[in-house]
């Protein structure tokens, strides 16, 4: 066992090495080399490629199945109760990024969901002045200042870089779903999710992703800009979020 | 005597300064808000002609007029071209020009269907790198609200819309990406990327 380790640890690191693109010397050139920052763009385009592949195949097929197989209502109070599992994940990294508001609007958010809502399944605080807001650890490292750092494109993932494969373990520790609940019926609990999240995920994204793939003419670098702007918008948001303001549904100061 | 210049072109200069902001047709505060009146004018033209009735063929007609009129597409167009701006010819320039007049076109009317029932309003509009950024929430039916962002600058004379910031990414910078990234890939040759956009044309 531990020598077929060393040899994936090995080949990894050949991959990465042979993976590494050259540095252009044109200074217009190297201005856009570093501007991208992505160092491996020749392994993350083989991933890419691979991933494309595969989502040709399974995940863009099933996608489309689920999205015209079933209703939209069923779609919509599917993604409402993943929505609501992520909530102690989205409450913790709200608290970790310093916004008290959207700490408590996800506290209420996941009380009046899972009670009033039917573990979920409908939406009601969205109505009542708690709208729902992005808050993962990815973003939380962000607002604490860490840079993206170089762009990674991983395989099954997709678009990620250091700090969101961090964020992504950091969320993996955060939910209590990690630590809480054992045996069989937690386990096939959380293949369902997995499943289910990926199906979801994807079918909200079929139109898109369709159109990118069919007007763009270099789709992983529109993909790669797409992403990078997405995330800095998030953590822009979750940064500039006025933390002393009162909340729409309470009675208004005067001015 | 060269104290008594100075201090003349002092005066005179300081004259100038003082005269500059009357002499403009419009100072800054009042080009946000005319701005924002020029997107809130053109949104609601556009909506009416998505959601009005008519051919699809009319209403894409329609709506090309109005970005024609409304939309800085030569500027955007520069923009997209990045630092290969430069290394065009002329003729090269003015093809691309052309191509991406076509490219905008498309990709504005070509999912005229998937528009249908859309509303918008106008939460915000900030002063921004000599133009107005004016924030939107765009709605569409069986969709989350979405929020956008419009770019807005004079251009001789008129308000144009410079780019279009939907969820934090930008069109022309994402546009721009694109492009950059698949001249690099064809040994920084422009000419690639005309005939790309030219089989692209011709396939859709």
């Amino acid at each position: 066992m531990p020598a077929a380790r060393r040899l994936l640890a090995a080949a990894t690191l050949l991959l990465v090495l042979a993976g590494c693109a050259t540095v252009p010397k044109d200074p217009a050139a190297r201005a856009y080399y570093q501007q991208t920052n992505d160092p491996l763009e020749p392994t993350n385009r083989v991933f890419y490629v691979v991933n494309d592949a595969l989502d040709t195949v399974l995940m863009r097929p099933f996608a489309l199945a689920y999205h015209y197989g079933t209703p939209q209502f069923f779609q919509d109070r599917v993604h409402n109760v993943l929505a609501n599992l992520d909530t102690p994940v989205v409450l913790a990294n709200d608290m970790l990024e310093g916004n008290p508001r959207r700490a408590g609007d996800t506290l209420m958010r996941g009380l009046i969901n899972t009670t009033i809502g039917l573990v979920g399944i409908f939406d009601v605080a969205s109505g009542v002045g708690y709208p729902a807001h992005a808050a993962d650890f990815g973003i939380t490292l962000g607002v604490w200042g860490m840079p993206a750092g170089p762009y990674l494109y991983l395989p099954v993932l997709g678009p990620s870089s250091p700090r969101d494969v961090l964020g992504f373990g950091g969320d993996y520790a955060l939910s209590p779903f990690t630590w809480f609940g054992k045996g069989y019926a937690m386990q096939d609990f959380g293949y369902a999710r997995m499943g289910l999240t990926a199906v979801d995920t994807r079918a909200r994204f079929l139109s898109d992703l369709d159109k990118i793939k069919a007007q763009a003419l270099d789709p992983y670098a529109t993909l790669r800009s797409l992403y990078r702007q997405h995330r800095e918008s998030q953590i822009r948001d979750a940064r500039h979020d006025a933390p002393a303001s009162v909340p729409a549904w309470y009675p208004q100061p005067a001015k | 005597m060269a104290a008594t210049t100075r201090r003349n072109l002092l005066t005179a200069s300081l004259a100038v300064a003082a005269a500059a902001p009357a002499a403009l047709p419009l100072p800054a505060r009042a080009s946000t808000a005319s701005d924002t009146a020029f997107l809130k004018s053109l949104g609601e033209q556009l909506v009416a002609v998505v959601n009005g009735p008519g051919a699809t063929a009319a209403k894409q007609a329609k709506l090309q007029a109005l970005i024609d009129q409304s939309v800085d597409v030569t500027g955007i167009a520069r923009f997209c071209l990045g630092r290969f701006v430069r290394l065009a010819t002329p003729q090269q320039l003015a093809t691309y020009m052309q191509l991406f007049h076509g490219v905008l076109m498309r990709s504005v009317t070509g999912h005229l269907g998937d528009y249908q029932g859309v509303s918008f309003s106008i939460d915000k509009s900030l002063a921004r790198d000599g133009g107005t950024l004016v924030y939107t929430t765009v709605t569409r039916p069986n969709s989350a609200p979405t929020k956008v962002e419009w770019l807005i600058d004079q251009v001789d004379g008129a308000p144009k819309i410079e780019d279009v910031i939907a969820e934090g990414t930008s069109l022309r910078l994402t546009q721009q990406s694109d492009y950059a990234s698949f001249i690099a890939r064809n040994n920084n040759n422009i000419g690639t990327l005309i005939e790309a956009m030219q089989k692209q044309a011709a396939s859709q």
